[in-house]
């Protein structure tokens, strides 16, 4: 295939496939290195200060939260549409960027998905806490009981156990499908027995026939296809779980593809984050290049700008509907007690974002992971803003309040990112963090040195 | 008892090259095997595209038709509960939980009909002809009658004409 | 030998002319004999409003694939850049129907005696010069972009230098800025305020999503009308299945924001909200259903092979299905309150006229093709866009 000169090479270093190979296998070879220890040793230690904060929810109950009668969820809601809008960012790259044949894809997309599926992880945790009594965990789904009661499928909440189960498990099996063959050629390369034999299991005895490709293509494709409008799904429906409500701040129609948005967004900022120190650390600069940042800060530029005309959008709608308790809402979100938040979450998504315009800071890596920071703030701060600042000013005056998080949830939230990073850490260990056959499959056209001598 | 003979590429275009030059003296090229999949094979070898999507199609309709009808069934039938003075039969809230269930069974038919389709999974013990085909080889696989050891001469230096490299005979 | 200069014949244009007569007759019988001038009025912005946007999403698509660079798209670009050649005469047109008193016709916010308390709130923003300004500021910054955007175009195929794409880019990305701002703006004002009263934060990006489908679907046709008369032979059929699947994913996603919109305003059952629905569902039943199994149901099932978004026989039917879709779309939006239940209906009028508007935006796309040719040959990406295979 023809390939335009003017597409920078994703891949640099002149690699052939054998190339290729070795050094996305390289991390998991070996004794793992200091800087390894220490952030498992760090992310350990948030996972069990997270350990202390459940067993003290669990113990006492959710009376150890700085919930009140007015403000029914905060932190823990907060955190929970937080975690699954990050876990948009794996889907997207993976199912969308696949139909819209984007190849900086192939880099990036396995440890995105993986990524995804741990926050999803951490994301579920929060509504099951919130529940109280986390063993009855289980009431959620619906299954024959001798109460002949069924869950209500008109909650949205109960819309939102559909939705994440199912985003969980395609994620899933999306992201194993694509491992098979990757994990064929660890299998492959495997030095010792033990090793070899677990992976032969994993590797579900892949053998690379040209017919397993050809089927393999198929799968990804029309997994992709579902996936594509399931990722638009899920974060929709966590929308709703507001948008259907009657509180001010909280009923708007734009809030479905607006959430998306914000979700993409968000995830590409915590990708962002990541890679830019695990390319790094893992010495696959010549994988993810400057030209794959570079395309997700653009995709930032696209998603936060859309966030930033959708709060423009609600704001102006909120006047215009002539609706007072609407007017009200969205004047106390700007200038009411909690307006730090609200102008943090405008600094954050709105601005800082739009700097991305300038190539020169949008190839500058530092300045790309402070801004993708600053957009991980923002994006929480968003979902603090729209939660707690439209509760705490309830229809009457004498319910007002205000609400502080006790160490207990903050213990939780911390204790999510020790999770996060530690099975992302093990991950990097266990599986290879790029699809090697995919990138192999882009090589011929996308490498550096191999780029000229194949045109015609 | 079936003989193998195996001989590997080092570029895909090479291997095209040869597969097409090999096929048309007509030896039977039963399997290729590649590290990724190398766009044209298919033609060449003249695999049918696969019909996976008429699974995922079928399961995602039996997942939805399940899905709203249980919805349907729970609130007319089984437990009518009155929300917000809204119908009990009440089509848009059934909508989301009907499309989760049409993605969750398309996308799960289609991979476990992908899966045994392929004669993959868990412990399942397929020959492993070559480790490097996972890495940098492009190996393509003759299917052998023992017997004939003419033939296997034959096909040998077919293969090795078409640039083959590493040819080898195994059971 | 490829044939890159379309030449228009002159029964071509007799067609379209033709069509534009049906037009204008249909107006005469409306104006003068007819259903009433709120229906010749709300008939006007509709088409106007229909085609003006068709006209803008034209340019739309191109912009985006310049910015996002698309090898494919250079193939068809032509298409959407002929397409954006209606946008000053569309803007002129609605401009013309709003002075010449569609405005008052249709608006109730305009009758400065009517007003209620809530509408009074409103007039800050819904009166008659600032709507203007905004009218006037919104199709003439979209008029000169697409005079620029179209010229650098041309530019990017005489002369290969690199530059011109890079100033395409900056162009469509400036472009795309502002569209994404007005296009929601004029949605407000063009079509919202009709039913003054009420409101819906996602109104705009509903309006986009569907007269972004429609706009895949005119593109289809047009290069359908181009390859029937011999022309359009480097489009191949990987460039029609990436097409297909646009008018597939555009149908999908309007019906995901109908839902949205329409869900969440069902379910919180806020009476000034719901009372938008409400007369759609009491006096505009049939059509309300119909709206939706031509805008999604049939474009979904029909186009949902793999074959049936590589050939014309089943792409084109889709098309026009999805292009009535969506003027059904914009029907429902304007007749009810503009109108009303009782005096609204599709009739001689209706019909007539929009043969009229389409044969205009045909003559003005064609006569546009005229002026380039088809392909872009010094496009940086035009031989990309040759050779490639879709596998999905």
């Amino acid at each position: 295939m023809y390939v335009s000169p003017i597409r920078e090479p994703l891949i640099k270093g002149g690699k052939d496939y054998s190339q290729v190979t070795k050094d996305i296998m390289a991390p998991m070879a070996g004794k793992p290195s200091i800087y390894w220890y220490v952030g498992i040793a760090i992310s350990g230690g948030a996972l069990l200060f997270g350990a202390w904060a459940t067993f003290v929810t669990v113990y006492y109950g959710i009376g150890s939260w700085g919930l009140n009668k007015t403000i029914g969820w905060a932190w823990d809601i907060t955190n929970f549409v937080w975690w699954v809008g990050i876990g948009h960012a794996g889907t997207f790259i993976s199912a969308i960027l696949l139909l819209f044949r984007q190849k900086w894809r192939t880099s990036i997309n396995r440890s995105a998905e993986a990524m995804t599926l741990i926050a999803i992880a951490c994301a579920g945790f929060f509504p099951l806490i919130h529940m109280g009594r986390i063993v009855l965990g289980f009431f959620i789904f619906p299954y024959p009981n001798t109460r002949e009661l069924w869950v209500n499928f008109n909650s949205p909440l109960l819309w939102d156990v559909f939705a994440l189960t199912t985003y969980f498990l395609v994620s899933l099996i999306f992201w194993y499908v694509g491992l098979i063959p990757d994990i064929g050629t660890v299998r492959d390369k495997a030095k010792n027995k033990i090793r070899k034999a677990i992976y032969g299991f994993l590797s579900f005895g892949w053998t690379g026939s040209a017919k397993h490709w050809s089927r393999h293509e198929t799968v990804s494709l029309i997994l992709a296809g579902l996936a594509a409008p399931l990722v638009l799904s899920v974060h929709t429906i966590v929308s709703f779980d507001f948008a259907t409500s009657v509180i001010p701040g909280w009923h708007t129609t734009i809030f479905p593809p607006y959430f998306v948005s914000g979700a993409v967004f968000s995830g590409f900022a915590m990708v962002l984050t990541l890679l830019i120190v695990t390319r790094k650390a893992l010495n696959l600069e010549q994988y993810i290049t400057k030209v794959h940042i570079e395309s997700m800060t653009k995709i930032i530029i696209l998603t936060g700008s859309i966030v930033g005309i959708a709060y423009i959008t609600e704001f102006f709608m909120a006047w215009y509907s002539g609706v007072e308790y609407e007017q009200y809402a969205f004047m106390n979100r700007a200038f009411g007690p909690y307006a730090w938040a609200y102008w943090i979450m405008m600094t954050c998504n709105v601005i800082t974002p739009q700097l991305f315009w300038f190539k020169k800071i949008r190839t500058n890596l530092v300045a790309v992971f402070i801004i993708s920071i600053f957009v991980n703030i923002g994006m929480w701060f968003e979902r603090f803003v729209i939660i707690v600042t439209s509760l705490h000013r309830d229809y009457l005056p004498s319910s007002w309040t205000m609400y502080t998080p006790t160490m207990a949830e903050v213990g939780l939230y911390v204790g999510t990112f020790g999770l996060f990073f530690t099975l992302f850490m093990v991950f990097i260990r266990v599986f290879p963090v790029i699809a090697i056959a995919e990138v192999k499959s882009v090589l011929k056209s996308s490498s550096d040195e191999k780029k000229h001598t194949h045109h015609e | 008892m079936n003989k193998y003979l195996t001989a590997y590429y080092l570029d895909e275009e090479d291997l095209l090259k040869g597969l097409k030059k090999i096929m048309s003296k007509g030896v039977e090229v039963s399997d290729v095997l590649t590290p990724f999949p190398v766009h044209g094979l298919d033609k060449v070898l003249g695999l049918r595209r696969s019909r996976l999507s008429v699974v995922a199609f079928a399961g995602g309709a039996i997942g939805a038709t399940l899905g709203f009808l249980f919805q349907a069934w729970v609130f007319t039938r089984a437990y009518p509960i009155n929300f917000g003075g809204k119908p009990y039969f009440a089509v848009p809230s059934f909508m989301p939980v009907t499309f989760e269930l049409a993605v969750l069974f398309a996308a799960f038919s289609m991979v476990f009909a992908f899966l045994i389709s392929n004669n993959l999974g868990p412990g399942s013990k397929n020959i492993i002809h070559d480790e490097q085909i996972t890495d940098d080889r492009f190996l393509l696989v003759v299917k052998m009658d023992e017997e004939n050891e003419e033939r296997i001469k034959v096909v040998e230096n077919i293969l090795s004409d078409a640039g083959a490299q590493g040819i080898t005979l195994k059971a | 030998m490829e044939k890159l200069t379309f030449k228009l014949t002159k029964k071509t244009i007799t067609v379209f002319v033709v069509m534009i007569a049906i037009g204008l007759i249909a107006l005469l019988y409306g104006v003068f004999g007819g259903p009433g001038p709120e229906r010749v009025a709300a008939n006007l912005l509709l088409n106007n409003y229909y085609f003006l946007s068709l006209g803008l999403i034209g340019l739309f698509f191109v912009t985006v694939h310049a910015i996002s660079e698309s090898a494919w798209h250079t193939s068809v670009g032509r298409i959407g850049e002929a397409m954006a050649a209606f946008i000053p005469v569309g803007g002129a047109l609605i401009l013309l129907f709003f002075v010449l008193g569609g405005l008052h016709a249709v608006f109730e916010w305009t009758h400065e005696d009517h007003l209620d308390a809530i509408l009074l709130k409103k007039t800050p923003y819904l009166n008659e010069p600032f709507f203007y300004i905004r009218s006037v500021l919104f199709i003439g910054v979209w008029a000169v972009m697409a005079h620029y955007i179209r010229k650098v175009s041309l530019q990017v195929d005489h002369n290969g230098d690199i530059k011109y794409f890079n100033r395409l880019r900056t162009l469509s990305a400036v472009f795309i800025v502002f569209y994404a701002l007005s296009s929601v703006v004029t949605s407000w004002d063009w079509l919202m305020s009709i039913d003054a009263h009420w409101f819906s934060t996602l109104y705009g990006w509903y309006v986009f999503s569907s007269m972004l489908a429609s706009g895949v679907a005119m593109i289809i046709i047009v290069l359908y009308i181009l390859k029937r008369m011999g022309y359009m032979e480097h489009v191949n059929v990987e460039h029609l299945h990436d097409l297909g699947k646009y008018l597939f994913g555009f149908s999908i996603f309007w019906a995901y924001l109908w839902y949205s919109q329409y869900m969440l305003i069902w379910y919180a059952n806020i009476p000034e909200e719901t009372v938008y629905f409400y007369e759609r569902h009491k006096n505009f039943e049939g059509i309300f259903y119909v709206n939706l199994i031509l805008g999604f149901l049939i474009p979904f099932f029909a186009l949902m092979t793999r074959k049936s978004k590589r050939t014309f026989s089943v792409l084109i039917p889709v098309s026009v299905i999805v292009i009535i879709a969506h003027w059904v779309d914009l029907y429902l939006l304007i007749m009810p309150g503009a109108v009303g239940g009782e005096k609204s209906g599709i009739g001689l009028l209706e019909v007539g006229l929009t043969i009229g508007f389409i044969g205009l935006f045909l003559l003005v796309t064609f006569w546009t093709l005229t002026k380039a040719p088809l392909a872009s040959k010094k496009h940086p990406l035009y031989k990309e866009s040759l050779d490639y295979h879709t596998n999905y």
